[in-house]
């Protein structure tokens, strides 16, 4: 990349770099920057608009900058010039006296060695206690918080507008997202929350113990990722699997949500349904396991 | 604290009969006059996989008791005739016009009656700030927010919302075609279909305010932009300023 | 003499009578950059950086960091009654009744985007260059440190709008945080102020975003600026270019105008994206509800190779005991938490292992061509491909769409090419660099091989006579008119110097240290 056609006699006289078409060109590059703020000042004028303004931004900021690196790269001199590294390091009787300077404290307290043990306990103490406030003063410690839900025994399932959800209202195939009665609008919704599925029953393999936990072919689970805690949003109603769209993990539907591809680790935890006499769908209980992703409290 | 619209805009689970110059959605079943042509449609493009009387055969489900809606879904939308048994149906120009799905309709509809009819929906009272907030519930999760579609496991997929007509939305919504999940009136009123249908209508040209929409697939397309064209672009201009290093 | 010249002596006259500063001010204009267009990179980052604050500031003026509820009555429609936090609202008022508000929000958002990955190319230079090497270990250290930092201020920044698909985020950055071994419950609970999702990290993300990490990156940045300035740019080999000097442009007027046009330059592009090219279109995401959630949902790029590891991982997890009273490492702590620790702690310790393997403590100056070194090369190359497949891995949905194919096979797929891409990039980039590379200064010419046959009938190799120019000539130093403006004269004035001249160490130390000055003298009238 050469700089010059011209080879000036000098590369540091005045009159070296003077190239009356490089300079007109720039002269162009520094008006339309004008033009284009005048541009903008007249749209923001007018109201703004998000695509004229960057348009004229582009403009304007380009006009500046295309113009200055022309100044700098044909209008002044580029050698290529020299300059010596100078040595970094200082010279060593440089150093000494800086090990003279050094040692002159050093020494005193190289002798009161047991203070200076005291004063590193006292700093190091100090500097410790400054974690309470910065840490432990954020927020509660988790105590049993993570294995707990609102779901108890006889909770009512309602959607997000608070409704009661009855056994006739899903169709074979359908999918709602539900809460425990009273804890729609809690921030603990993002926890208690359930998906509510209604796979034609034929196919169900249930597992021991959980054969009255899907009444008319209702399923419940948690809604909550056992892999990293985004909503299980996604149901395939015909290869009946429940899919999370954040990492792509797969729940088998009809083998109480097995997980069978993608990373997450755990089924689905389900919560066990009956309907009551008003043909209400109520929990039996809340989930026998904590939901959502692991922690290092929880085992299996 | 996280919550739903507030109640102002609830709507009640079970819409009572309104006269029907004001009702969100009106199930029409085709009139009986198409049945003959829908016969002679049916043999010709349906039959040889679904059977004779639409009972189905290994090749093709039933279709009896499914309703006008879900005859006709398929058929406008081009999912049928299918192109490929071993994929997903997708969608494509249709082969058939609406006048001769209506036929077609018609005729299953005789061999056995059950499921909803063509539903035909006004937009003019469906609200769209409501259809939003049910979009985002029940739609975005695997239609993505902004409509485009996405790929599901095993070969399934989502499709884009941006070629569905009004009626095609209604449809789905309350058949469930394929594996879509089937949403009947105890889970959305007609009036909340029309207002998730009002929605998707206006995914079809969104607010597009900050410029060239990238598809609006998100950050992945956003990123490539970033890296390759303004990082790219930025680079070519160091190119210009510092040079190579042949000196 | 000009009035613009009168009046900058005059200046500099008054600052040097209270500072003393006209030796240092001195040295500063003339100092010599080296010029090549991979020495621009970091530049990049830098003047993004700049815009970032200079629009940030704008919208801290509007967004309000606060999660408490409220009812939108504001412009746009589909959103219109619906309860959001003050922080998405505020988000929403800068898009669409700030006016400004939209085309700064974009510009903010882009110039995030391009920040990061000027970095990581300018990483990638000084890597493969071996540009970390002694005397320049620390700012390696620190130039790592500002990528961590950059990265992590990124992802808090675009979760501030608290929308759909950032709200995700936040609840796998929760997740992430709880699954480290015997602190992470605590650890999350603390820093969201309780459980998921509570009401406090929008505020807390805040304050984080706009002081504190700010405040880190630039003390950091400035620093990198400095210890690259006293240490001098690395070089690449050249004409007349040796390990004990540097050879280029001036610092003023030249570099500084280039440098500062490149300003611009960068501006420009980021602002022509930030009008042109819609990022982040929030409204359409609509506000972050916990029970609710988008498909096609991936972090910004620069946080995509942890997204990708995250769904390339199988579904192990590490357990002892019963449910309760046992113990769990939970799966995405592998991905999450150990992947990224031994990334950088990997590159962290990268200049410490190379200088155990290759016992090289000396000081380098000039830059190492890639080819020049296959191990170093190939074992970058490798190592980079695999953090470019968990890039891509991060978009398994969006390909299979995009493809027509299925998801389960396009994950496989990455898992495979996750180990067998390295492998193989690494290899072909090792046998490439070991037949292209030789050592040896850039300008000899390399001699070409004759092969001759005799009379006799025998083949005969023998180094091909080049005619031609440059073939017999031998790199002379650039000659002395060139180097200075006056040649050497006697009174220590304007001093002349020899391309490759040794540094005389010691002699003139004037009160900081230095030896000679610079060579550039402009003659003044």
């Amino acid at each position: 990349m050469t700089t010059s056609k011209v080879r000036p006699t000098s590369p540091d006289h005045e009159d070296a770099y003077d190239r009356p078409v490089i300079e007109r060109l720039i002269a162009v590059s520094f008006t339309l920057s004008v033009l284009a703020t005048v541009g903008l000042g007249v749209t923001y004028w007018l109201g703004g608009q998000p695509q004229v303004e960057g348009a004229l931004l582009f403009v304007a900021l380009g006009g500046i900058g295309v113009g200055i690196v022309a100044w700098g790269k044909y209008l002044v001199p580029q050698g290529p010039y020299v300059q010596e590294r100078h040595e970094l390091r200082s010279d060593d009787v440089e150093r000494e006296a800086m090990h003279a300077s050094l040692g002159r404290g050093l020494r005193q307290l190289e002798r009161r060695s047991f203070l200076l043990r005291l004063l590193g306990a006292s700093v190091g103490a100090f500097g410790l206690i400054n974690l309470f406030p910065f840490i432990r003063s954020l927020g509660p410690v988790p105590g049993k918080s993570l294995f707990l839900t609102d779901w108890k025994p006889g909770s009512r399932l309602v959607t997000a507008s608070g409704r009661v959800v009855t056994e006739n209202d899903l169709e074979v195939g359908g999918l709602l997202t539900v809460f425990p009665e009273g804890y729609e609008n809690s921030p603990m919704n993002a926890i208690d929350q359930v998906v509510l599925v209604r796979p034609a029953t034929t196919d169900l393999v249930t597992r021991p113990g959980r054969e009255t936990w899907g009444p008319k072919g209702y399923l419940a689970f948690s809604k909550v990722c056992t892999h990293a805690g985004c909503p299980v949003g996604l149901y395939q109603q015909l290869t009946q699997q429940l899919l999370c769209p954040c990492h792509q993990s797969l729940f088998d539907v009809l083998t109480g949500a097995t997980n069978v591809f993608g990373p997450a680790p755990r089924p689905l935890p389900q919560l066990p349904l009956y309907i009551d006499g008003e043909g209400v769908l109520r929990a039996q209980a809340g989930f026998d396991e904590p939901v959502g992703p692991g922690f290092w409290e929880r085992g299996a | 604290m996280l919550v739903a619209p507030s109640t102002a805009l609830a709507q009640p689970a079970t819409s009572t009969p309104t006269p029907s110059s004001s009702a969100p959605i009106v199930y029409v079943n085709p009139p009986k006059s198409l049945i003959p042509e829908g016969r002679t449609l049916f043999s010709e493009d349906c039959e040889t996989c679904h059977g004779v009387d639409a009972e189905g055969s290994y090749r093709a489900p039933n279709l009896q008791g499914l309703g006008a809606a879900t005859i006709d879904f398929w058929i406008t939308t081009g999912r049928m005739p299918l192109a490929d048994p071993t994929v997903q149906a997708a969608e494509k120009p249709p082969r058939l016009t609406n006048q001769q799905a209506e036929a077609i309709a018609a005729y299953v509809t005789s061999l056995a009656p059950g499921g909803p009819g063509i539903p035909s929906v006004n937009l003019k009272t469906a609200n769209i700030s409501r259809g939003e907030f049910l979009f985002s519930e029940d739609c975005a999760a695997c239609h993505t927010i902004t409509g485009v579609g996405d790929a599901l496991a095993d070969n399934v997929f989502a499709p884009s919302l941006y070629p569905a007509t009004p009626t095609q939305v209604a449809e789905a919504i309350r058949t469930g075609p394929g594996n879509m999940p089937r949403f009947g009136p105890g889970t959305l009123s007609n009036q909340e279909v029309a207002d998730i249908v009002r929605y998707v209508e206006y995914l079809h040209a969104p607010n597009d305010r900050g410029g060239a929409g990238l598809g609006h697939v998100g950050p992945v397309t956003e990123g490539f932009v970033a890296i390759v064209f303004a990082l790219g672009s930025l680079m070519v201009a160091g190119y210009w300023i510092g040079g190579r290093a042949t000196r | 003499m000009s009035t613009l010249e009168e009046r900058a002596y005059k200046a500099a006259d008054e600052i040097d009578e209270r500072f003393g500063s006209a030796r240092f001010v001195r040295n500063s204009l003339n100092k010599i950059f080296p010029d090549h267009w991979s020495f621009m990179l970091g530049e990049i980052a830098l003047y993004s950086f700049v815009v970032l604050i200079f629009t940030g500031v704008f919208l801290t003026l509007f967004y309000v960091p606060s999660t408490a509820q409220v009812v939108y009555h504001g412009s746009y429609a589909p959103l219109r009654g619906q309860r959001m936090s003050e922080a998405y609202v505020s988000t929403l008022n800068i898009s669409f009744n700030v006016r400004a508000g939209l085309v700064m929000r974009q510009i903010h958002h882009w110039a995030a985007d391009v920040f990061i990955a000027a970095i990581v190319v300018h990483l990638l230079r000084i890597f493969f260059t071996g540009a970390y090497r002694k005397p320049r270990e620390i700012n390696w250290t620190i130039g790592l440190t500002l990528l961590v930092l950059s990265i992590i201020n990124g992802f808090i920044g675009y979760s501030l709008p608290d929308d759909l698909i950032s709200g995700t985020g936040i609840r796998i950055a929760f997740s992430i945080i709880l699954s480290i071994p015997v602190v992470g419950s605590y650890l999350a609970f603390f820093i969201f102020g309780g459980n998921y999702p509570g009401t406090e990290i929008i505020p807390r993300f805040f304050i984080i975003h706009v002081l504190i990490l700010p405040a880190i990156i630039a003390a950091l940045i400035g620093a990198h600026l400095a210890i690259m300035w006293h240490q001098k740019h690395t070089q690449y080999p050249g004409r007349g270019r040796t390990n004990r000097n540097v050879v280029g442009i001036p610092f003023w007027p030249a570099y500084a105008f280039q440098a500062g046009g490149f300003f611009f330059i960068t501006a420009a592009v980021l602002a022509a994206l930030g009008g042109l090219v819609q990022i982040n279109p929030i409204w359409l995401y609509g506000p972050y509800i916990p029970y609710k959630v988008s498909y096609a949902v991936q972090p910004d790029w620069y946080m995509g190779w942890l997204d990708g590891a995250l769904r390339l991982m199988p579904s192990w997890e590490i357990v002892f005991g019963p449910t309760y009273g046992g113990h769990m490492i939970p799966n995405v702590f592998f991905p999450a938490v150990l992947l990224p620790g031994l990334t950088f702690g990997l590159l962290y310790a990268w200049p410490a292992i190379e200088r155990r393997f290759t016992h090289d403590n000396e000081e380098h100056n000039i830059c190492d061509r890639p080819r020049e070194h296959p191990v170093r090369t190939s074992i970058g190359v490798g190592v980079l491909m695999f953090y470019i497949v968990l890039f891509f891995a991060s978009a398994t949905d969006v390909l299979a769409n995009f493809f027509d194919t299925s998801l389960n096979l396009v994950l496989w797929t990455m898992r495979v090419l996750l180990f067998a891409m390295p492998v193989l990039a690494g290899s072909a980039t090792y046998l490439l660099t070991k037949e292209v590379g030789h050592k040896g200064e850039v300008g000899e010419p390399k001699v070409p091989v004759e092969i001759r046959r005799t009379e006799e009938g025998a083949f005969v190799f023998g180094e091909l006579a080049v005619v031609g120019a440059g073939a017999d000539e031998k790199i002379e130093p650039l000659p002395e008119e060139l180097i200075s403006a006056h040649p050497t004269n006697g009174n220590g004035n304007g001093n002349g110097h020899h391309a490759g001249a040794e540094a005389t160490a010691g002699s003139d130390v004037d009160g900081n240290g230095h030896g000679h000055p610079g060579v550039l003298e402009v003659p003044r009238d």
